[in-house]
């Protein structure tokens, strides 16, 4: 068996799941007989024909209404966003019908929408986006994303398996990226939602990320152990929501500094939450301020020069940990 | 026009003075007597006001580096709005318990015993121990741990970003204190011995310090199977560099005289108690000394005086004696301010206060700069005889040493029990010689052999 790379990994999780279980099926923009954008849907349309496998109008509210509708009869549709930033044109059927029928009807609504997250492929501002607090705000919905080969497989299928709605986050940098491959296990597997994993181990500081991020972390947390002597403990999260307390509040506690990556916009993200639990649950427990290293508050940008010094990596991460260590 | 920040005076005449952390950045605004920096010098920490308001243009002095005292540090430049002000005089931090002494008041004395000093905001500078008021750089976790190892904060040093108390401290802090009963056991060899020493000079003359050589030795010691290497404290430091350097500076000769304290011992005895109910602190033999010391410098000027750089002899007008407190962090030696002009209850008083400061770590600046002449009590360990080192740049030391009920032979041939106490002085024999110590000793045995069994105190 070879090593697969992290977009193998969604294409061999969806074609497992729809082997497993006929109510599993994929609608999308060009998912069908262009394969999908990046080719993640490749060959799906030949081996289980064109109802289980949906070429959609480009219209993302049909797409996930119709996705919430299948749910609802018992199907477990998942909705590809062929750009994830596209997912604000489904808004309404995410955040009015998906998260909130089960509170309203008892009907649960177990379906995925996945779709390419994130920047640093010069994407530009409709191509690049980090949409993920604005469903991690929204109850009702689980939100996943994976870093890892291994996890990018587990998470989707477990997500495709649980019956709440998932997004799950995929980021196409990643996509392709040679590091990333790995011999995954012949055998079925999940990674289960909620679960945290620990990276990287070590005391002087922890670093909570997840996506792309962590390896910008790993990067900086070498450098640390090679030329300071820190032996940072980093964090992937996987799942953002429900999140895994249990995990970050331990590793805090152990290390008593922590730092917060993500690539997506610092107000109101992702480490604001992170913060104000690490701040209510472990004020006491803290040495040094909680600190977070994210992107700037502005529309992601065009120009490589500047999406360069848009982005959080290594560098940025190492300041904020120099810093934090000083402290 | 940028103001220049000068490195103050943090003691009489410590010669430099090193930059512990910048409290400020450059571009920072700073209000007048707002904290700009932390001074250390070996025997206290102190922040710096900022002499003006306005905007710190630049840092002359990187953190850790030791420059002499005047040299500037930093550049201020005011703002046209604000006036310039004067460096702050004196400014006692809300800490600095008064100093109860008639002589306070008195600065430009002070001020112009600092000839040649050319830094007359030197005392412009407050000790930073604060006690009432809890240090503010601390980290939530440091400010737990220390709640639950009850350890005083402002004890503990930091090593974070402006000189906050992190975990790394407090688990320092800790990992030493488990050391300590090796260093108690040391002191009390120390005190044990005959030759204890005595307090530490930490005014340094004039004299640029040299780089004891015991601070960066040749070779490294290495620890073996049978030694333990502990690594001296910068107070032990500094104890260890003062001491070798008087001994250097200073021919000591050291001469002793024996006083019978009976009187003063029965008075003692039977006015101790009443005495504390009354005043609220306790008396000893060490105010009676004290007074008869000063008589005894009145008799013998040279006694309070100091031999200089360019072969001079200073003799001061003020006597200004420092009493030794033995503390936790080892000895510091606080200044009581015109000694002569109190009475043996307001000199009993004021020992309490500056023991009481020192013991608390509340010493301001003021307290252990201008001492003239020392008075050491090593008679409280027992000790019946002691050669004391000079504090420099004084002209003698004198140790008092334990009260003992001895068979003295009196003046009519009858034996009867006394109680005795030895004096020993040492004093530079530049300055003055045998005969003139005796004299000096004979005055000060003298008056407290001349209190008779009522004794007005006050």
């Amino acid at each position: 068996m070879s090593a697969v790379t992290y977009l193998e990994a969604i294409s061999q999780a969806i074609r497992e799941e729809m082997r497993r279980d006929e109510a599993v099926f994929l609608l999308g923009e060009d998912v069908g007989t262009y394969g999908g954008a990046f080719k993640v849907s490749a060959g799906l349309l030949e081996e289980f024909g064109p109802e289980r496998v949906i070429d959609t109008p480009m219209a993302e509210a049909a797409i996930i209404g119709s996705a919430v509708g299948a749910a609802l009869m018992g199907m477990r549709p998942i909705a590809e966003m062929q750009f994830i930033d596209f997912i604000t044109c489904g808004f309404d059927q995410i955040i009015n019908m998906a998260s909130k029928m089960y509170w309203r009807a008892g009907m649960p609504v177990p379906m995925v929408i996945r779709g390419p997250s994130g920047g640093g492929v010069k994407g530009g501002p409709f191509h690049s986006a980090s949409p993920e607090v604005w469903f991690f705000h929204t109850p009702g919905i689980k939100v996943v994303v994976p870093a890892t080969a291994y996890d990018a497989k587990g998470l989707l299928k477990a997500a495709i398996r649980d019956n709440n709605p998932v997004l799950y986050l995929e980021h196409k940098l990643l996509y392709r990226m040679p590091e990333l491959r790995e011999e995954l296990p012949a055998e079925d597997y999940i990674v289960p939602l909620g679960k945290a994993i620990t990276r990287r181990e070590g005391e002087d500081m922890t670093i909570l990320t997840y996506g792309a991020m962590v390896h910008q972390c790993l990067k900086a947390a070498q450098v640390l152990e090679q030329e300071d002597g820190l032996n940072v403990e980093v964090i992937d999260l996987r799942s953002l929501s429900p999140l895994d307390r249990e995990a970050i509040l331990e590793s805090v506690k152990h290390t008593n500094k922590v730092l917060i990556v993500h690539e997506d916009t610092l107000t109101g993200g992702i480490g604001a939450e992170l913060a104000a639990i690490l701040a209510e649950d472990l004020f006491e427990y803290l040495d040094g301020p909680i600190t977070r290293v994210a992107a700037p508050d502005a529309p992601f940008p065009y120009a490589p020069p500047l999406e360069e010094a848009y982005l959080p990596n290594a560098d940025k991460i190492l300041a904020a940990t120099r810093k934090l260590a000083a402290y | 026009m940028p103001t220049p920040v000068k490195m103050p005076r943090l003691g009489e005449s410590v010669a430099e003075g090193t930059v512990g952390s910048w409290l400020k950045k450059e571009g920072d605004w700073v209000e007048r007597d707002e904290s700009l920096a932390e001074i250390i010098t070996d025997k206290i920490n102190a922040e710096l006001p900022s002499p003006v308001a306005g905007r710190l243009a630049k840092i002359l002095v990187k953190v850790d580096e030791t420059v002499p005292v005047g040299a500037d540090i930093a550049l201020i430049e005011e703002n046209a709005d604000v006036s310039a002000s004067p460096p702050a005089e004196a400014a006692p931090g809300p800490d600095a318990a008064p100093v109860e002494s008639p002589a306070r008041a008195n600065v430009a004395v002070m001020d112009s015993k600092r000839a040649g000093d050319g830094n007359g905001s030197s005392a412009a500078v407050q000790v930073s121990r604060a006690g009432e008021e809890e240090r503010q750089r601390i980290s939530p976790l440091a400010r737990r741990l220390a709640r639950e190892h009850s350890l005083d904060l402002n004890a503990i040093p930091g090593t974070g970003t402006g000189g906050r108390v992190r975990k790394e401290d407090i688990l320092a802090y800790l990992a030493q204190q488990e050391e300590a009963p090796v260093a108690v056991g040391a002191q009390f060899i120390e005190a044990a011995t005959p030759v204890p020493a005595a307090q530490p000079a930490y005014t340094a003359p004039a004299a640029v310090p040299v780089a004891p050589p015991y601070v960066a030795p040749a070779a490294p010691t290495i620890a073996g199977e049978d030694v333990e290497i502990v690594t001296p404290s910068r107070m032990r430091l500094a104890i260890a560099e003062h001491m070798v350097r008087s001994k250097r500076t200073s021919p000591h000769a050291t001469t002793v005289m024996e006083v019978d304290m009976t009187n003063i011992a029965k008075w003692l005895e039977k006015n101790r108690d009443d005495f504390k109910r009354r005043e609220g602190y306790s008396i000893s033999y060490v105010p009676f000394v004290m007074k008869s010391v000063c008589e005894g410098i009145r008799k013998v000027p040279l006694m309070n005086s100091s031999w200089t750089e360019d072969n001079k002899i200073i003799i001061k007008k003020r006597i200004n004696l420092g009493i030794a407190v033995a503390t936790d962090m080892g000895l510091v030696v606080p200044t009581i301010y015109d000694a002569d002009q109190l009475t043996i209850a307001g000199l009993a008083k004021q020992v309490n206060a500056v023991a009481q400061r020192a013991r608390t770590n509340k010493l301001t600046v003021e307290d252990i700069q201008n001492s003239t002449f020392v008075v050491n009590n090593p008679g409280t360990f027992g000790t019946i005889i002691s050669v004391p080192i000079i504090n420099q740049p004084h002209a003698g030391i004198l140790s008092m040493d334990a009260v003992v009920k001895r068979p003295v032979v009196t003046e009519d041939d009858a034996i009867a029990i006394r109680y005795m106490m030895y004096l020993c002085l040492s004093f530079d024999h530049r300055i003055l010689d045998g005969a003139g110590a005796a004299t000096f000793l004979q005055a000060v045995r003298t008056k407290l052999q001349n209190y008779g069994r009522e004794i007005d105190v006050y």
